[in-house]
Formats: structure tokens, C-alpha cells, sequence
């Protein structure tokens, strides 16, 4: 076999070419319309989504834009795969509508299993995940079947070595509009190829955390497996997982959690929450290592046994599992799991527990007998939160929702602020007092991402009505994956404060050594008032951190 | 181990056998009286409770429902040390999971519980026309190593609730309160760490 890859800043696409085999094109710059373009209107859609190197990807049609024609005749263009692309077009389309509807309306579970390298829906997909192993063995992809990719797996596999064969390795390939990514764990490989113009930053963080996910199922000694047999087929070691890597992939659109590296609580009453932790605090001195309350991705509370810390993408990764898995809502679960940021070797053994839809508990313990403790433990714990009203109180929060922009108190404030204020009736003067943009809040100020450094959590506000669809907050939240990447760049940074204005937003970044202030504005936003609304955001955090943050004794001491 | 106090029996019952054969739904249409058409794949394992009454005694089993994917394999064990009773399922469209099947037997009969009353379920018998593995030749199996056999169908319900009525009937019950020869369970864990990890 015989592979060559090349580098440049021209939009050309690498061609990888394996002899025996048909020819492979794995940069197909397919889709030149951006994220954003392709959103738009149905309209441009038509236009935008046009296929842009017919030669070097068998599609038909006019070249869009830059990444028109560039490569050599590689698969000949055949009629039926001409109105295969048309249907493939509506059908993308359908996919894409279906998906904007709502959070909710996301289905768990791999998708277009029947696609492979072949397929061009496939090809057009704007980003693919893969895990393979050091020979070149399918492991995971987010979309089609892994063992039809074994071809396309082996290509990578090639890329991989031929750079390390150099004695160096491979971090990034530019194609085109594609980013390909890559990150050797030891006999795991993992890649992204992607279209969505996400820094590399932030693509090799995803990387990481589907590698953590790995590890949380199979531990990192799964790596003996290869050591025995270098030709090891690792697939059914991860099956009925799916879900699990999909669920994953679709939350770092969502999930700010994902590039942040801090977690989130669900806004509780200082004196709700406190009720829980005590609980679970005696729990963790009976011999459990961690005890978790979480309502879907959000922490009630949790403590940790004295000297274990838990760091928060283990608990991403822990609740990713959990939530994804719809088994542990069937009955109470005994499950080992792996902790990777806490130990990658072992497992530890969870059990978990659902006491409604949304609210779960996890005791972690050392201990493949603890089982029967641990439910005693529940049991305690169950009945300790029903008599403090605790499960209520996450119900009535999860229907309130958290910060909303639109009740950002004025300055000066004399600390009375609380997050109930939104609850005011609608009719009330002071609901409206500061709203001099139609929607959003004071100044157009749209959202906000405020972590607190110390604390390793962050607080998100809701959504004002202007970011609405799933679409626009997956936007905005790529848009601060971005603004996160410049600010902790360590070619050009660290960064203390960014102001940036384009078509779609303000956005105003400001990192100090307490916190990270992330904040959307309308576009024709004020800068100086802007400004001014982000230290009142501060101060509105600051009054009410007692709800929006889990306090005091802190296991996150790593 | 099954222990009697006065007329009540509490048995830990486990499931074995190949993912996608049944486990779960044999458990979700006892404990529960529900069936899905997709049912997600377990996790670990899942722990439900519930009573019968058999004559003159009620049995609570306490049911592991194990997960049948490869990587929890190695920690089968766990789920099935002092288990009084083993369900064994197979799918009786897939002559791969009964050889599945009868090798978890054979685990059982190595390393499990010697007094571990032991059923064969051959399940998805709603699937007739799709049948791989012959009840007769099952049953020939069962019979030749001591189990014994149904063909169920968690979607029709057939003879579910029998199986678990057969082994609640099997349990031994006159035993006196001897030592078990398994592990006890208590309810404290013994302290100290200790740590599997899969493949090794």
C-alpha cells in the first residue's frame, strides 16, 4: 500500500490513494457552504450546498466557490449517483429540520448505519469521529458501519504511520474546508475530520473526552488486549455503546461543559442543597469514594471521601454514561465503571439509581461487594430528600429555569437579588424597567457563560427569545468554543478581556484570576454599555452564588 | 443462597446468556408485566426484587439481570457467587448464543453455587418461523446436565412467570440454616480496594 499526504494553505484537497483498493478520497471539500450559510434559508441551501470537486468524489455539479475542481479524475461520475445526490439533498435536509426542533427532539443511537465510504451522504457529513486501532482496525465511527470502513480505517492507520515513520507525529491536516484531526493514545487512534471551522483546540479536546468515554467502559488495560494481539478486534468489547459516543458527540454542541472543563449546578436554595450534601455526606463516610445527586447533567450535590477528588470531566463523562444508557432507568444498577482522570487502570463500581425521569443518584466505591450497602444507603438517602423536599424543589427549579438575562437587577443592587425575580407577574413594572431592546436583556445582552475559576463550575444563562433554536445556541456555543480557544491560547495569549462584533453577535470574553465571563450581545450592541452589563452580571452572580454554585467543602482539590 | 425464615424464602436469582437473548425482558415481563419491542441493552447489571408464592411459603427473589456484552464477562462472578438459582437464556433464532448458553453452563458448574438450581430458557419462542435451535435438542441438553428447560416468549408472556414458579418450587427449603457454602452477603463491605479491570 502506498500513501502520500500533502499540506498547503490552497483549498486542495489530500488525496490518499490506495492502490489495490478503489480510490479514496477522504477531504472530499464537499460542502462550501459554512455552518451558518447552510442554516440559513432553504433558498441558499439550493445554491450553497452544490457540490463543489466532482472529480475527486464521483458528485456531479457546478463547483461552488473556492474548493472548485482541484484534483485529478479519481472516480468517474455516473448518472444514478447524480439523482442519488439530489434525493441525498432533501434527505440531509429533512435530517437537519428534524434536528432543529428542540433539545428534546434528539434521537440517541448511531445513525445512517447503512452509510460508508462509499455512500456520498456519508462523505457529506459535516464531522466524523473515529477510533481505530494501531493497525488499522475499525473501532467506532459516529456515522456508518464500522466494519464496512475497515478500508477508509486502514487509510488513516497509513497517514498515522507514515508521518511516524519520519519520527514525528501527526497533529492536524488542513484540506479544503476539512480539518482532520488526530490523537494517539497509545494502540488507540482517534480522528476527527470536520467542516465546522472549530479550532483545533477544541476538536482534539473532543477527541480526548471520547477517549476518556473509552476508558470509562473498558478501562485503559483494554491496551493489554493489543499487546497480546496487535490484529485485536476491539468492536465487540464496546458493544451496545452507541449511544453512550453519540450521545457524547451530540452534547459538544450543546454542553458547555465540553470545552470548559468545569461542571454545572442545577439553582437550588442554599438550604435545599445544603440538605442534600449532608445526606450524602454521612453516606461518604460509611465507605463510598464519591456520592453524586444529579438531576440530567446538573449537580445537586456531591461529596467525595477525604483526599478523592473527582475531576469534572470524569463527571461529564459519568453522566454522559448514565443519562445515555437507558437501562440504569429500568431498575436500580450495579455497573463497574472507570474514573479516567482519577485512575485510567481500574474500575470502580457504580451504583446508580433513578428516582424520577430526571433525578439520579451515583455512589462510587471501590468495592465489587458493596452492592447491597450501597442500596442501604439509598434507601437513607431517599428518605432523607423526601422529607426535606429536596426532590420537589429540583422539579420546581428545573421548571423555573436558571438565570434569565432579562432579569439582570440594575446597579446598584443591595444584595436582595434572587433568582425567583423572573417569577414576578408579567404585569409588573419592574419586569420590563430595564428591557429597552425588545428581547434579550438590558443592553441586548442575550447570554452568558460565567465560570468561576476556584470553584471549577460554570453557570449558563437561559436563552433569550433570540437565540431560540437548537440551531442558533449550537452556533453561539461554537462561537465561544472559539472565543474560549484565542483566550487560552498559549502561542498569543492568555488573553484578558476580547470585544468582537460580526453579522450575527456582540461577544465579549473576560478573564480574570477569580472567573471567565463569556457574554452575548445583539450585534448593534454598545460597547461601553456592554461593558457595563457584564460587571453587572458579575455582581448578580456574586449575589446569588449561594443558589447557582455548590459551595464549601469542595472535593475538586486536585 | 436461599434463606428460610418461618415460611418465607429470600433467593438470589441471576440471568445469564448472550446479549440480545432475552435476559432483561424475562425480567421487565415478571417483575413488571411490560414488554418493548427495543429494549436497550443492560448496563452492568440490573437489580430487581420480587415475591411469589409457592404453597404454603412466598420466595422473594432478588434478581440480577446481568448485561451479555463480552467486556462483562470477566465480572460475571460478581453478579453469580451465592446465587440459589440461574437463568440461562438463549435465543432460539441464534444457534450461537445456545453455544453461548452452554458455555456459561459450564461456568456455572465449575464455579457457581454446587446446590444452584439451574433453568435453560429458550426464548423468542413467539418466533417460530425464524427457529434455529430445536426444543428437542435442548431439552436433550438440559436433561444431560441437570437443568431444567422451558421455551419462553417475554412477548406473549408464555411461560415466563413459569420458570421463575418452577425454580421457586425447586429452591430447597427444609434445609436448616447451616452455613452456606457460598459467599454471605452482608451488609457491611469489607473494607479495602479492591479493583478488576476487563481483559485482563
Amino acid at each position: 500500500m502506498e500513501s502520500s499526504s500533502s499540506q498547503s494553505n490552497e483549498p486542495e484537497p489530500i488525496v490518499v490513494v490506495e492502490e489495490k483498493q478503489r480510490d479514496i478520497d477522504i477531504t472530499t471539500s464537499t460542502e462550501p457552504g459554512s455552518d451558518i450559510t447552510w442554516r440559513r434559508t432553504t433558498g441558499s441551501d439550493q445554491d450553497m450546498d452544490l457540490p463543489s470537486s466532482p472529480s475527486s468524489s464521483g458528485y456531479a455539479g457546478e463547483g461552488g466557490g473556492s474548493t472548485s475542481a482541484t484534483t485529478g479524475s479519481l472516480i468517474e461520475i455516473e448518472h444514478d449517483e447524480i439523482e442519488e445526490e439530489q434525493q441525498l439533498r432533501i434527505q440531509n435536509q429533512i435530517d437537519e429540520i428534524s434536528i432543529t426542533d428542540s433539545n428534546s427532539s434528539w434521537i440517541p443511537g448511531k445513525r445512517h448505519q447503512n452509510e460508508d465510504d462509499g455512500s456520498i451522504s456519508w462523505r457529506k457529513r459535516k464531522k466524523h469521529f473515529f477510533i481505530l486501532s494501531n493497525s488499522g482496525k475499525p473501532i467506532y465511527s459516529r456515522y456508518g458501519d464500522e466494519h464496512k470502513l475497515a478500508g477508509f480505517s486502514a487509510t488513516l492507520q497509513a497517514i498515522v504511520s507514515f508521518v511516524e515513520n519520519e519520527g514525528d507525529s501527526v497533529k492536524w491536516v488542513r484540506a479544503g474546508k476539512h480539518q482532520v484531526v488526530f490523537l494517539v493514545k497509545g494502540p488507540i487512534y482517534l480522528v476527527c475530520i470536520s467542516s465546522t471551522e472549530e479550532p483545533y483546540e477544541s476538536l482534539r479536546g473532543q477527541l480526548e473526552l471520547i477517549y476518556g468515554q473509552m476508558l470509562v467502559i473498558l478501562t485503559r488495560s483494554v491496551n493489554r488486549c493489543f499487546e497480546k494481539n496487535p490484529k485485536f478486534d476491539m468492536t465487540p468489547l464496546l458493544g451496545g455503546t452507541d449511544a453512550v459516543f453519540s450521545s457524547l458527540i451530540h452534547s459538544f454542541s450543546w454542553n458547555p461543559a465540553t470545552f470548559l472543563h468545569a461542571y454545572t449546578c442545577l439553582p437550588l436554595s442554599y438550604a435545599t442543597r445544603q440538605a442534600a450534601g449532608a445526606v450524602l455526606q454521612d453516606i461518604a463516610d460509611s465507605g463510598v469514594l464519591f456520592a453524586t445527586l444529579m438531576c440530567r447533567h446538573k449537580v445537586i450535590s456531591l461529596v467525595g471521601a477525604q483526599k478523592a477528588s473527582l475531576h469534572p470531566d470524569d463527571m461529564l463523562l459519568l453522566a454522559n454514561f448514565v443519562m445515555s444508557s437507558e437501562s440504569f432507568r429500568m431498575s436500580e444498577s450495579f455497573s463497574p465503571i472507570c474514573l479516567p482522570r482519577y485512575n485510567p487502570s481500574a474500575f470502580l463500581y457504580a451504583y446508580i439509581h433513578y428516582f424520577d425521569a430526571d433525578t439520579y443518584l451515583m455512589l462510587l466505591t471501590t468495592n465489587s461487594d458493596a452492592f447491597y450497602h450501597l442500596k442501604d444507603c439509598r434507601i437513607r438517602i431517599e428518605t432523607v430528600l423526601l422529607k426535606s423536599h429536596v426532590l420537589s424543589e429540583v422539579q420546581r427549579s428545573l421548571l423555573d429555569g436558571g438565570m434569565h438575562v432579562e432579569d439582570l437587577p440594575p446597579i446598584p443592587q443591595p444584595g436582595v437579588s434572587h433568582l425567583g425575580q423572573h417569577m414576578l407577574p408579567s404585569d409588573s413594572p419592574e419586569r420590563f424597567k430595564e428591557a429597552n431592546h425588545s428581547i434579550g436583556g438590558p443592553a441586548g445582552l442575550w447570554h452568558f457563560i460565567y465560570r468561576s475559576i476556584y470553584l471549577d463550575q460554570y453557570v449558563s444563562s437561559e436563552f433569550s427569545s433570540s437565540i431560540s433554536t437548537r440551531q442558533q445556541q449550537k452556533r453561539l456555543y461554537r462561537a465561544y468554543q472559539k472565543l474560549f480557544a484565542s483566550m487560552h491560547d498559549k502561542g498569543i495569549g492568555p488573553h484578558k478581556t476580547q470585544f468582537r462584533r460580526d453579522e450575527n453577535y456582540v461577544l465579549l470574553c473576560w478573564v480574570t484570576q477569580d472567573f471567565e465571563l463569556y457574554a452575548a450581545f445583539d450585534p448593534l450592541a454598545d460597547k461601553a454599555l456592554a461593558i457595563k452589563t457584564c460587571n453587572r452580571v458579575c455582581q448578580w452572580i456574586k449575589d446569588v452564588e449561594n443558589e447557582i454554585f455548590l459551595l464549601g467543602a469542595s472535593p475538586f482539590s486536585w | 443462597m436461599a434463606t428460610i425464615g418461618h415460611n418465607n424464602l429470600n433467593a438470589k436469582l441471576v440471568l445469564l446468556g448472550d446479549m440480545g437473548a432475552g435476559k432483561s425482558s424475562l425480567v421487565l415481563r415478571f417483575v413488571k408485566g411490560q414488554f418493548l419491542e427495543f429494549q436497550e441493552s443492560t448496563i452492568g447489571a440490573a437489580f430487581f426484587s420480587q415475591t411469589l408464592a409457592v404453597n404454603d411459603a412466598t420466595v422473594k427473589f432478588e434478581i440480577w439481570d446481568t448485561a451479555g456484552q463480552e467486556r462483562y464477562h470477566s465480572l460475571a462472578p460478581m453478579y453469580y457467587r451465592g446465587a440459589a438459582a440461574a437463568i440461562i437464556v438463549y435465543d432460539i433464532t441464534s444457534s450461537d448464543s445456545f453455544s453461548r448458553a452452554k458455555k456459561w453452563v459450564q461456568e456455572l458448574q465449575k464455579q457457581g453455587n454446587p446446590n444452584m438450581v439451574m433453568a435453560l430458557a429458550g426464548n423468542k419462542s413467539d418466533l417460530e418461523d425464524k427457529r434455529k435451535v430445536t426444543a428437542e435438542e435442548a431439552r436433550v441438553y438440559a436433561e444431560e446436565n441437570g437443568l431444567f428447560f422451558m421455551e419462553t416468549s417475554a412477548k406473549s408472556a408464555a411461560n415466563v412467570n413459569d420458570v421463575f414458579y418452577e425454580i421457586a418450587k425447586r429452591l430447597p427449603r427444609a434445609q436448616p440454616a447451616q452455613n452456606p457454602t457460598g459467599m454471605v452477603l452482608v451488609d457491611r463491605p469489607a473494607e479495602g480496594s479492591r479493583a478488576a479491570s476487563c481483559c485482563s
